[in-house]
């Protein structure tokens, strides 16, 4: 399912393996877990699961288009923090809980796609490399949140935000139907629309792309605006389920699960091939090898090992795909 | 009692995924000869090349080198035989210099340290016996594409090579410089260096080397010494028939009117001073020139891609101020560059979607893109221009180089211009599809579109267009027409020397 | 035909989850969490080690009981923690919070479980617990003041070194500052944040060195914290303080008691060791036999002098 290139090589079961890698590993991951540890196995953990995953997996969503258009975004979990810390500062200055609600909403997700609008602007107006545009606007945005928040957790008194953040339907709760909400949309633009057509085309050659009458400073800009939204979004619900956000520990290497997630799902990390579907696989692996690890008793301090061997595995992989 | 020869090829086979790319093929390359090869895109060419310097293997059959069985070959050890291969896009290091590039993977150490006035003073004296002013402490991303070459050859001498394979050498070179070329070869060949030569340009393989070895649809056909050979001999072994003129009739059109595209001094920085020419409506107007006289800069300035900066540009009588591609294309304006893999197509696109990329709005209803109506469009496309490729899904990348470049042709088309740049148009691509391509652009301006052919092949330039002008430094040095438009008039005025 | 592919794999897995429901069950245990920060030195690193003590005395004399360790880096981890907890069908919790605000939803959620809950050090935003094990923190702050005051005769100029900014900390200061009220020839020369980390009492106590050429005593309020500000000290090489007074009970201190050190003459305890009595209060209740009718439970702040100092120092203990 790579969106970008939709190519038709004769059916065999070879190339159906090849091509849908990531949601054979979830499938398989599931199943051993689901075997083998019986805590795994209850649908209340399932769900957990994937309220677990939500925020994060709608910064790798954003991440994901950042990616495939040719670029990077180191400084998506520290905008989350930025953003999420914006938001209840401003809702701690209204009383009406209704309204304040709105008001963190507006402002979470506004602070997400200014965040996101310098990040482009610096990458195509001022022309610096994406890694170490991002890399400045990491700290920057870090240090704003530090300085709103006194280095402090910021939390809020606000009955209605708390109960916004466990609300539930149909079993799901909220956070997850975001995250398969913007999944949907974000999918459908990356594969049946101009501009999605247009972001793979930049990423794959953005010489030829150019040369088509494509407005590539325009197309990487639209990219790192939607990264930012989708940060501002999971700063709301992140802090909603919390009821509160931490200046120094929220979205704190949000950036390398989310760059995980999109790699493990099939992103290229050069850029020019990439999937929605694939990068939402990615981040269901992350998520349940965390919780299948604390499961299993795992101590803490080694899941970061199992979760960087995955990302070499899957890189490895998706190398011997190309060739 | 003839010596054994340098490199002798017996019943070599390989297929890719069951299609079969080499049937059998043997031949025998001499030592201390030139040995052209020949043969449309797709026939087997590469696949034998990567055979025989290690990149792939064959199925079956046997190579012998100097006599002995050398296969399984790898990499490593054809560099061990001596065989050397220059590829056409160059595997020089760019920001590397001169001497680090001859050097680049046998360097020269003394005490364990690289010795680095031991490589230089080796690589003067190879540069000088090649006849190349270049200094060894020069950056390769600075010299000219000729240099760049020369120092691939020097790399290939320091290697003690034996047998020389080299692609495509002269695609890229202007005349002055393919002589110099062949000068070397043959010097080489004195020394006892046998060379590949692998070129679509017959008239050349047919001057420079000894014998021409024709491969058709995977199997080896003829190995006849190029005296025997005419270019039309050579043009029909290749293709299994009879080729008629290759070049459609030119016709003349009536220069009234508005022109399509009128520029007047027309300039872009150094690179482009003060050029005025009008293309008009169905006319097929050749620019000719020396590499860097301009002739890409200026149809990029058309284009919108470099700015402009004095004259102007009137698109059917209208001055049009184009800053960006898409302006252009707007104004009607279409431009095939002239190399397709950096900036003509996108590789891992299937064919469909690249031909879709510049129109692609016209497939969309809403924001969202038809994508049956984009493949049904690419599948017209396909018949139109007889583009050979399993489906309009299949990933551009597979197909051959005169159906990629037809391809481009159908993305620039299907944005509906009335001017038509083509850069190159036909380069690195077979005779066959080169024939078709010349009729394609023939049947275009027939039917009214304003074509600029760019091209540094001559034969090319007289066969096509009625009317040619050249450019030399950024300059209109002149306009030819009628029986002046011949190699020398042309040379002459690209060179400014008799 | 990949879309039927994957459906086919999540079909496969919902079987899979069908059937392991209804096999395998381990034998019937009683299950208790725990959730505490991660840490491996420091106090919260003394926090671990008494609550992995804990789990083995209790299962070793109880082997009815499992115990759960789950440690958590941030605040979000631990609420994932939690849950991940209550899935494992524990019938009692003992989290020590990292933070009140972020923690105080999931553990309504499993008050509304039934599950015991026990919260330690920390109090969460609502009383939602049946047990609170807290330190004494107002007779902690009280008693470094009258250490500190005895020491000094009742003159002299002090610094404070204060914790991360929260109610555990503002109870503190405000007990010692209450203290000092009483001797008005007692100066608070000035007071920051050291965040009770060793890394930063030092570079305060740099700091405060630099602006101050004569300074009496010291408190550093926790032991992290006084083991940077001795160094600090030391590599100054002044003379001036007098002596220094830090917090807990770690054994480093400790053992500078005992050893009669100039410079600490004195400790005040905030043991990690509560989080011992947590577990054990959690381990009697689900039992059925709970060991007390209170909802809070106070470990009190005791004085550490050289004298009874060998009962309060645990060589073998991380903190």
């Amino acid at each position: 399912m790579k969106e970008c290139t939709q190519t038709n090589r004769e059916f065999s079961w070879k190339t159906v393996l090849n091509e849908n890698r990531p949601f054979i590993a979830l499938a398989l991951l599931l199943a051993v877990c689901m075997i083998s540890n019986e805590s795994f196995r209850s649908p209340q953990n399932l769900i957990n699961i994937s309220r677990q995953v939500a925020c994060m997996g709608i910064a790798a969503l954003g991440m994901t288009f950042v990616i495939i258009a040719g670029g990077i975004d180191l400084s998506i979990g520290s905008l989350l923090a930025l953003a999420g810390v914006s938001g209840i500062l401003v809702m701690g200055k209204i009383s009406d809980p209704g309204l304040a609600l709105c008001a963190a909403l507006t402002v979470s997700v506004g602070i997400g796609v200014l965040g996101g609008v310098l990040n482009g602007a610096l990458v195509t107006l001022g022309k610096i490399p994406s890694f170490i545009a991002t890399l400045g606007t990491l700290s920057i945005f870090r240090s704003l949140s530090l300085y709103m928040a006194d280095a402090g957790t910021l939390s809020s008194s606000n009955e209605l935000f708390r109960s916004a953040g466990s609300l539930a339907f149909l079993g799901l709760p909220l956070p997850t139907w975001c995250f398969l909400l913007l999944a949907v949309v974000f999918g459908v633009i990356l594969k049946q629309t101009a501009f999605g057509r247009h972001i793979c085309a930049t990423g794959a050659n953005p010489n030829a792309a150019r040369y088509a009458a494509i407005d590539i400073r325009r197309v990487r800009f639209g990219t790192y605006v939607l990264a930012g939204l989708a940060a501002g979004i999971a700063a709301f619900l992140f802090s909603s389920r919390l009821n509160s956000i931490s200046s120094t520990d929220a979205g704190l290497s949000y950036e390398l699960d989310a760059i995980a997630a999109a790699i493990i799902g099939g992103t290229a990390m050069n850029g020019g091939r990439g999937s929605i579907a694939g990068t939402v696989a990615g981040v269901f692996i992350l998520g349940i090898i965390s919780n299948a690890l604390d499961m299993w008793g795992a101590p803490v301090n080694l899941q970061g090992l199992v979760k960087g061997l995955i990302i070499i595995i899957a890189v490895l992989i998706q190398r011997q795909n190309n060739e | 009692m003839l010596p054994d020869p340098l490199l002798k090829i017996s019943a070599l086979t390989k297929s890719y995924s069951g299609v079969v790319v080499l049937k059998n093929v043997s031949f025998s390359i001499p030592g201390a000869s030139i040995v052209g090869l020949i043969g449309e895109n797709g026939a087997g060419k590469s696949t034998l090349i990567k055979c025989i310097n290690g990149v792939t293997r064959p199925d079956s059959g046997s190579i012998l080198f100097e006599g002995r069985e050398i296969l399984p070959v790898t990499v490593a050890s054809a560099l061990k035989h001596g065989i050397v291969t220059i590829p056409q896009e160059f595997n020089l290091a760019d920001p590397m210099t001169v001497a680090d590039n001859v050097f680049l993977g046998h360097e020269l150490k003394k005490n364990g340290f690289l010795d680095r006035s031991a490589m230089r003073k080796r690589t003067r004296e190879l540069l000088e016996k090649l006849h190349c002013a270049v200094s060894p402490d020069a950056e390769v991303s600075a010299l000219s594409i000729a240099q760049k070459q020369i120092v691939e050859i020097a790399r290939a001498i320091n290697r003690e090579c034996r047998l020389l394979i080299m692609d495509e050498p002269s695609t890229v070179l202007n005349p002055p410089e393919v002589e110099n070329l062949f000068r070397i070869m043959r010097s080489m060949r004195e020394h006892g260096i046998s060379i590949l030569y692998v070129s679509h340009k017959l008239s050349e393989v047919r001057e420079i080397c000894d014998r021409v070895a024709v491969l058709r649809d995977g199997e080896f056909i003829s190995d006849a010494p190029a005296s025997e050979l005419t270019v039309k001999e050579m043009a029909n072994r290749m293709v299994g028939r009879e080729l008629n003129r290759i070049f459609p009739p030119k016709t003349h059109t009536e220069k009234s009117g508005i022109p399509a595209l009128s520029l007047k001094n027309l300039s872009h920085g150094k690179r482009v001073r003060g050029v005025s020419l009008e293309l008009h409506k169905g006319e097929i107007l050749g620019l000719a020139g020396l590499g860097g006289a301009g002739r890409t800069e200026l149809a990029e300035t058309v284009y919108g891609i470099r700015a402009r900066t004095g004259g102007s540009v009137k698109i059917d009588g209208v001055e049009k101020d184009i800053r960006s591609p898409a302006e252009a294309v707007a104004a009607g304006i279409a431009y095939l560059t002239e190399d397709r893999q950096k900036s003509g197509i996108i590789q891992s696109f299937p064919l469909a979607r690249n031909i879709s990329l510049i129109s692609l709005k016209k497939y969309c209803s809403g924001p969202f893109i038809r994508h049956e109506k984009e493949e049904q469009s690419a599948r017209g496309y396909m018949e139109r221009f007889r583009i050979k490729a399993p489906s309009e899904r299949s990933p551009i990348r597979e197909l051959s180089g005169g159906n990629q470049q037809k391809s481009a042709i159908a993305k620039s088309l299907d944005a509906s211009p009335g001017i038509f740049l083509f850069d190159e148009p036909t380069r690195g691509i077979d005779i066959h599809s080169r024939g078709e391509i010349y009729h394609f652009i023939h049947s275009l301006a027939e039917s009214g579109m304003a074509c600029l052919v760019i091209s540094s092949d001559l034969e090319e330039i007289i066969g096509l267009c009625p009317r040619v002008a050249v450019m030399r430094e950024g300059m209109l040095a002149g306009m030819l027409e009628g029986e002046h438009i011949n190699e020398k008039e042309i040379m002459y005025l690209a060179t400014g020397v008799q | 035909m990949k879309k039927f592919l994957t459906v086919l794999s999540f079909a496969v897995c919902a079987a899979a989850l069908l059937c392991g429901a209804g096999c395998g069950k381990s034998p019937e245990k009683i299950k208790i969490g725990v959730s505490i920060p991660s840490a491996d030195h420091g106090w919260t690193g003394g926090v671990v080690w008494w609550a992995e003590q804990a789990k083995k005395d209790i299962e070793s004399k109880d082997p009815r009981i499992e115990i759960i360790l789950s440690t958590a880096k941030d605040s979000a981890e631990q609420v994932n923690k939690i849950e991940n907890l209550i899935v494992q069908g524990v019938k009692a919790v003992v989290v020590l919070p990292q933070e009140p605000a972020p923690l105080t939803g999931v553990c309504e959620q499993l008050k509304k479980k039934g599950i015991y809950l026990v919260v330690v050090d920390r109090g969460l935003q609502k009383d939602v617990q049946d047990l609170l094990v807290v330190g004494d923190n107002r007779e902690f702050g009280r008693r470094c003041a009258e250490e500190m005051a005895k020491r000094l005769n009742g003159k002299g100029e002090i610094l404070i070194m204060e914790g991360i900014p929260c109610e555990v900390n503002s109870m503190r200061v405000d007990a010692f500052r209450e203290v000092m009220r009483n001797h008005p020839q007692i100066t608070v020369l000035e007071s920051q944040s050291a965040s009770w980390n060793t890394e930063k009492g030092l570079k305060l106590m740099e700091n405060f060195l630099q602006k101050y050429k004569k300074i009496d005593a010291v408190w550093a309020g926790d032991d992290d914290v006084l083991i940077g500000a001795l160094k600090a000290y030391e590599e100054s090489k002044r003379k001036d303080v007098k002596f220094f007074i830090g917090g807990g009970g770690s054994k480093t201190i400790v053992k500078k008691v005992l050893d009669n050190n100039p410079l600490v003459p004195v400790n005040v305890t905030y043991p990690p060791r509560m989080i011992a009595y947590g577990i054990e209060y959690a381990a009697a209740a689900v039992k059925g036999k709970p060991r007390t009718q209170e909802k809070r439970v106070v470990v009190p702040a005791e004085v550490i002098t050289p004298k009874n100092a060998k009962f309060f120092y645990y060589p073998n203990s991380i903190y």
